[in-house]
C-alpha cells in the first residue's frame, strides 16, 4: 500500500482500504478524496462528539462467517438522537455495515436482491416507506419498524461517502422476530440495501475493543 | 473522546457528568429534577422542575457487579400503575455489555435483558426460545420521575401498556407505546445479590414495602380516620379521669398598690393517686391593673406545698388606630399531677397599676387591722384605696387543653406529612 499525506495538514493518511475513496484526516478533520494515487481535499468534517463506545478504528468482528475489521465510522444524528455505523471490510475486499444504537449491534453485509422488490423499489424512486411494510428477504420476512431521517454528525477513518456536514439520509430499519435485521438506507448517491442480524458485543466475538477510560474491558473480551 | 462528557443543566446550572455519552438522549438533572434534552449538542430544556429528586434505593452513579459484570447504574425511573403501586426501574449501563434493568417492585427485585428476537404470538401465552409464557394481567404504567441518563426519549407522565408473560419466576415483559413495542426478560434476583452489588438505601433493604397495593389502594383517609379517634379517646380519658369534681370559692378584696398579702381560698380533697386542680380567678371592676396570684396548695398531712402561679391582667387605651384593649379580666391556672390528700389553697396576691401604682400609705393600727391610705388621686389626699374584687374557683379535675392540641398534633403529624409528601410528589 502506498502512503499518502493529508493535502491540508500533511500528516500521513494511512490507507486502510484503496477500494475507498473518502477518508478523514484524524488530525485536521479533512475530508480527503483519493482516485489513481492522488489525493484531493474536498472539505472539513465536523468533529466527532464523545462517545463511550467499545469499538474503534482497526476493531475485528467475527460473525456468522464474517471476519473484517472496521476502518471507518459515521455519526447519524436524528430528531430524538444519534448512533454510530462503523464501515468493516474484510480481507477479501467484502465490506460490511456495523450498527451500533442503545448497546447493541447490528451487522450487516449488502443484498442488493431486496432492491427490486416492489416497497422498496418505490422507497429507492424517492418516496417514502410505509410503517409496516413488509418484505422477503434472504428467505425471511421483515417488517419496517423504524424510519429515520438523519444528517452526518461527523466521522473518522475510510468510508464509501462525502461525510461532510449536510450529508443526510434516510434510514429504514426491518425487523423479525429471530432478531435478523434489514437496513436500507437512500442517499444523495442512491439507495443500498444491507441484511444481518442483531447482535451484543460479544457476539461478534470482537478484537482489539477500546478501552474506555475507568471500565475494566470484560476478560471474554480482551 | 474517552473523558466523559459534562452538560450544563439550562434549568438550575448544575454541571451534570454524561456517563454514556453517545447513546443518551434524555437527561434528568440530579440536582433539580428537570428533564432535559442532550440529543444534540446545545443542551434543550424538555421540561423544567424546581425540586431535587426524591431519593431512590440505589443512587444513580453506583456501580457494582451482577452476573460477573461491573454495571453503573445511570438512570432511575419511578413508575406508577393502578393496579400495582409504585415501583422503581434502574437504567444499567456497561459500555461492552450495553444496557440492562434492575426493577425493584415492593420488596423484590428483577433483572432485565431487553429481547434482540421477539416472542411468537399466542391466543394466551407466547413462545420464546422454546419455552412457553402464560399471559398475565395488563396494566397501564406511568413515569412519575426521571433521574439519570436514558437512550430513549422520557419524561414524567409517559404511559406504556405493559402485559407480563410469566413461566415460573420468569417474565417477559411487553411495554407498547404508540411508537414501539420493546420486550423485556425478567429474572427475579436475590436482595442480598443487589445489596452485595450497590449501596442500597436502607430503607428499601428487605422492606416489606407497599406491595401491589390491590386492596388497600390508599390507607391515608384511613390513618386521618384513626387520629381522629385516638384524639377524642384521648379527649374522653382525659375528662373521665380528672373526675370527680369538687369544688371551693371564696372572694378577696386586694388593693391596688398594697404589698402582696396572703388569704386561705379554702379547701380541696384530692380522692384520686394523683388529679388535676384548676383554680379559676375572676375580677368585674379592673382597668388598667394587674393581679399577681401565688398560690400555694399545702397538703395538710405533709405540710408540702405545690405552687402555681396565675395573672389577670386588663388594659385599655386610645392610639392613633383607635380604642383598644389587652388582657382579660380572668386566669385559670391549672396544676397538673397533685398526689391524694387534702390541701389548704393559700393565695398571695398584690394588685399593681399600670402605668404606675397609686402610692399607698399602710399603717398597722392593731394586730390583725390595717390601715390604707392612697394619694393617687391628689386632688382627694383622703380618698379611700382602690380596691378590686376577685372571686375564686378551685375545683379537683380539669382538662388540659395544651395536652390535648399537643397530642392531636402528633397524632395527625403523620398523616398529614404523608398527604403533604404524595401531593409533593404528584405536582
Amino acid at each position: 500500500m502506498e502512503s499518502l499525506t493529508c493535502p491540508s495538514c500533511g500528516a500521513a493518511l494511512p490507507v486502510r482500504d484503496p477500494g475507498l475513496p473518502y477518508s478523514t484526516c484524524a488530525y485536521c478533520q479533512t475530508l480527503v478524496r483519493r482516485a489513481e494515487g492522488t489525493v484531493e481535499a474536498v472539505g472539513t468534517v465536523a468533529v466527532l462528539p464523545a462517545d463511550v463506545s467499545p469499538i474503534q478504528i482497526s476493531t475485528t468482528v467475527n460473525r456468522d462467517g464474517i471476519a473484517a475489521t472496521v476502518v471507518g465510522r459515521v455519526r447519524w444524528g436524528w430528531s430524538d438522537g444519534s448512533w454510530n455505523e462503523w464501515f468493516l471490510r474484510a480481507a477479501d475486499g467484502r465490506v460490511f455495515w456495523l450498527g451500533e444504537a442503545m448497546g447493541m449491534y447490528m451487522l450487516t453485509c449488502e443484498y442488493p436482491a431486496v432492491l427490486d422488490v416492489p416497497g422498496i423499489r418505490n422507497f429507492a424512486e424517492g418516496n417514502p416507506m410505509a410503517r409496516d411494510c413488509t418484505v422477503k428477504a434472504g428467505g425471511k420476512w421483515f417488517t419496517a419498524t423504524d424510519i429515520k431521517d438523519a444528517a452526518c454528525l461527523g466521522s473518522e477513518g475510510d468510508l464509501p461517502f462525502p461525510t461532510l456536514p449536510g450529508w443526510t439520509m434516510t434510514n429504514v430499519d426491518f425487523r423479525n422476530a429471530a432478531g435478523d435485521a434489514l437496513s436500507v438506507q437512500r442517499d444523495a448517491q442512491g439507495t443500498t440495501a444491507w441484511l444481518g442480524a442483531w447482535s451484543d458485543l460479544a457476539g461478534l466475538a470482537p478484537g482489539n475493543l477500546r478501552q474506555i477510560e475507568g471500565w475494566t474491558m470484560p476478560r471474554a473480551l480482551a | 473522546m474517552t473523558q466523559p462528557r459534562a452538560v450544563i443543566c439550562p434549568s438550575c446550572g448544575g454541571s451534570i457528568e454524561i456517563r454514556a455519552a453517545g447513546y443518551t438522549v434524555t437527561l434528568g438533572c440530579r440536582y433539580c429534577g428537570s428533564v432535559l434534552d442532550v440529543a444534540h449538542e446545545d443542551v434543550r430544556l424538555i421540561k423544567a422542575y424546581r425540586r431535587a429528586v426524591k431519593n431512590f434505593a440505589i443512587a444513580p452513579g453506583a456501580r457494582g457487579t451482577l452476573f460477573d459484570v461491573e454495571w453503573e447504574v445511570i438512570g432511575a425511573l419511578r413508575r406508577r400503575s393502578a393496579e400495582s403501586g409504585d415501583w422503581q426501574e434502574f437504567l444499567l449501563f456497561n459500555p461492552y455489555s450495553g444496557y440492562r434493568w434492575l426493577v425493584l417492585a415492593g420488596a423484590e427485585w428483577q433483572f432485565g435483558t431487553m429481547l434482540l428476537d421477539r416472542p411468537e404470538n399466542g391466543p394466551r401465552s407466547v413462545s420464546w426460545r422454546g419455552g412457553d409464557y402464560l399471559r398475565g394481567d395488563s396494566e397501564t404504567a406511568t413515569t412519575v420521575t426521571v433521574l439519570g441518563e436514558f437512550y430513549w426519549k422520557i419524561a414524567r407522565g409517559d404511559e406504556a401498556r405493559a402485559t407480563a408473560y410469566t413461566r415460573g419466576a420468569e417474565v417477559l415483559s411487553c411495554e407498547s407505546t404508540a411508537d414501539e413495542t420493546n420486550w423485556t426478560q425478567l429474572i427475579p434476583l436475590d436482595d442480598s445479590a443487589v445489596s452485595a452489588a450497590f449501596a442500597v438505601e436502607r430503607k428499601f433493604v428487605g422492606a416489606p414495602q407497599r406491595r401491589a397495593r390491590r386492596n388497600d389502594t390508599d390507607d391515608l383517609p384511613m390513618m386521618f380516620l384513626f387520629a381522629l379517634i385516638a384524639l377524642l379517646a384521648v379527649g374522653l380519658v382525659q375528662e373521665l379521669v380528672s373526675r370527680p369534681r369538687v369544688c371551693t370559692e371564696s372572694t378577696s378584696e386586694i388593693i391596688v398598690g398594697a404589698p402582696s398579702f396572703t388569704t386561705r381560698i379554702g379547701t380541696l380533697e384530692v380522692r384520686r393517686a394523683y388529679q388535676f386542680v384548676t383554680i379559676s380567678a375572676v375580677s368585674s371592676n379592673i382597668n388598667n391593673r394587674w393581679i399577681d396570684l401565688d398560690y400555694s396548695l399545702v397538703n395538710r398531712q405533709t405540710q408540702q406545698s405545690i405552687d402555681a402561679y396565675g395573672l389577670i391582667e386588663y388594659y385599655t387605651g386610645t392610639d392613633s388606630d383607635g380604642p383598644w384593649t389587652e388582657g382579660s379580666t380572668g386566669a385559670e391556672t391549672l396544676i397538673a399531677s397533685v398526689p391524694r390528700g387534702t390541701y389548704d389553697i393559700y393565695l398571695d396576691g398584690g394588685a399593681h397599676g399600670w402605668p404606675n401604682d397609686p402610692s399607698v400609705t399602710v399603717k398597722q393600727v392593731k394586730p390583725d387591722e390595717w390601715t390604707v391610705q392612697t394619694s393617687a388621686d391628689a386632688e382627694n389626699p383622703w380618698a379611700p384605696p382602690e380596691k378590686v374584687t376577685v372571686w375564686f374557683t378551685a375545683c379537683t379535675g380539669g382538662f388540659s387543653w395544651g395536652m390535648f392540641w399537643l397530642i392531636g398534633f402528633l397524632l395527625f403529624a403523620v398523616p398529614g406529612a404523608m398527604l403533604w409528601w404524595r401531593h409533593r410528589e404528584d405536582d
